[in-house]
């Protein structure tokens, strides 16, 4: 199952999901193309992180497709019917798929630099000494060059987000999920993480990013989409989106948090 | 009272083979029982979390069963029961040079089983503790579920199993007095038997109750050792090998971070 468009990273066609009775994601239509910055702002229990972990498979979308990079995710096609994959596979569709989470959940066994070289070393088979070499050029990236021996526990939570983005960095990855990556942050070292997601979609890397920073949507997204209730409302390029013209709706819900 | 020192001391000074043997047997029956109960706790600890509603079952019916029973009746059941019912009869072996007695092998065998039902709950308990948020992060990075249980979950769980661990071992380093009821001739046996000859009941008793302490006072030692390793990420000083987790335990720090454990 292919679709055309070489352009599109991800295209999310009906996507539903169920949580017992509750259905959290009522039908999201999405498409986000190659080196786009989506940001999906909306507010708490929209269905923004849900949909997010979708996508890397930490949940499973229970109709509709996602797919990411013309690759059907979560599924395959098996006598006309559409049937989970194996784990096997699973574990293949999520390689290129980097994931920042709220909490960061850096390894805490581990230093930095171990928690960024064991994937490398451990999924991709890279040396010790290529996967460090490129470890340490993404700490200089994200500033912490000083802090790789150091355990996550002694770091701040901006450092640890950093770090954080280091190690999904590492994997290469097409594709970078954002799942609030400044909700749990104090508002001083917000901003040094915000920097490093700014200088990160400068790049060219494609990106969607949940958050409730509107300031930063508007200065990093090319393209800003409001979740509600499961479904996506209002997109918009962030100037119309944040502008005037906005729709009724979407401005009560900018008021709510302004 | 009437104590005998000299006859204390000579014991303490001068022990003999046989009792070193005692001795020997004691450790190596301990360390036998706590390993392969460790080995029986990991398959069914993580038994107990499968999500075959099956093999959850039988896990738990395992620990159910085997808390339920005394050591002591399960090794005389075992060695003495077993036999009796002609079911099973434990036979001497000959293993690479070594000479496993009956009554050892039913011991070791009793004691593991006793202790895989407790170590079961120990690390059904120390994998549980694992974040969520540990686990995705790893599957997000592409790592297989046994990459996840390998590099992830066991080393966090360690930690959290290790306290408790040690107290298991303690205990199954003085539970091993219970085989001497089976007929091993372990440290408590050969002291019974040296006091039925003697009379001398009170000071050999005593030398043996050191005898323990010794012991448990030894695995202490190990068991902080390992424990600051395991902590390293917590420690302000570097923990990086066996050297410096020793010094971290023998000099422990105003620092409260180090203190915490």
């Amino acid at each position: 199952m292919r679709t055309e468009n070489s352009q599109l990273l991800v295209r999310a066609i009906d996507v539903r999901k169920r949580f017992g009775e509750t259905e959290v994601l009522c039908g999201v239509n999405l498409d986000v193309h190659r080196g786009e910055v989506l940001c999906i702002i909306g507010p708490s229990g929209s269905g923004k992180s849900t949909f997010l972990r979708c996508i890397n498979q930490l949940e499973i979308y229970q109709e509709g497709k996602i797919f990411v990079n013309d690759e059907l995710i979560g599924y395959k096609e098996a006598g006309g019917r559409l049937v989970p994959i194996g784990s096997r596979q699973v574990v293949l569709q999520r390689r290129r798929i980097g994931m920042v989470f709220q909490q960061f959940n850096l390894f805490w066994h581990m230093t930095v630099l171990e928690n960024i070289i064991e994937a490398p070393i451990r999924v991709l088979g890279q040396s010790v000494a290529q996967a460090r070499e490129n470890a340490m050029r993404l700490l200089e990236r994200v500033g912490l060059a000083a802090k790789a021996d150091a355990y996550p526990m002694k770091l701040s939570g901006g450092q640890q987000q950093r770090a954080a983005i280091a190690r999904a960095l590492a994997m290469n990855p097409e594709l970078m999920l954002f799942d609030e990556p400044t909700s749990a942050l104090d508002p001083e070292t917000t901003g040094e993480v915000l920097s490093v997601i700014s200088e990160l979609a400068s790049t060219g890397m494609t990106m969607i990013i949940v958050t409730h920073e509107m300031g930063f949507a508007r200065q990093v997204a090319n393209r800003v989409v409001l979740m509600e209730e499961g479904q996506i409302r209002h997109e918009a390029p962030p100037d119309q989106f944040f502008g005037n013209q906005a729709p009724a709706r979407l401005k009560a819900f900018l008021s709510t948090i302004h | 009272m009437d104590f005998d020192w000299a006859f204390f001391v000579e014991r303490i000074v001068n022990p003999g083979a046989p009792y070193i043997n005692a001795l020997g047997r004691t450790v190596s029956m301990a360390v036998l029982a706590m390993f392969l109960g460790l080995l029986i706790g990991l398959v069914v600890g993580f038994g107990r979390l499968s999500r075959f509603g099956l093999i959850r079952s039988a896990c738990g019916f395992y620990v159910w069963l085997i808390r339920g029973i005394p050591v002591l009746v399960l090794l005389v059941m075992l060695f003495s029961g077993m036999a009796a019912a002609g079911l099973f009869r434990f036979t001497d072996l000959e293993f690479a040079g070594l000479k496993l007695t009956a009554s050892f092998q039913a011991a070791v065998i009793g004691l593991a089983i006793h202790e895989g039902a407790y170590m079961a709950e120990i690390v059904r308990n120390g994998i549980q503790s694992v974040a969520r948020g540990q686990i995705e992060a790893a599957r997000s990075l592409g790592m297989n579920p046994w990459l996840v249980t390998w590099r992830i979950v066991i080393p966090q769980a360690t930690r959290v199993v290790m306290p408790p661990f040690g107290n298991d071992f303690n205990h199954m380093l003085k539970t091993t007095s219970l085989a001497s009821v089976i007929g091993v001739p372990e440290i408590f046996q050969l002291t019974e038997a040296m006091s039925a000859t003697t009379f001398k009941t009170f000071e050999l008793l005593t030398v043996v109750a050191l005898n323990y302490l010794v012991l448990t006072a030894i695995w202490n030692t190990i068991q902080g050792v390992i424990e600051t390793r395991l902590r390293a990420h917590e420690i302000d000083r570097p923990v990086r090998s066996w050297w410096q987790s020793l010094v971290v335990y023998l000099t422990p720090s105003t620092n409260s971070s180090e203190r915490r454990s």
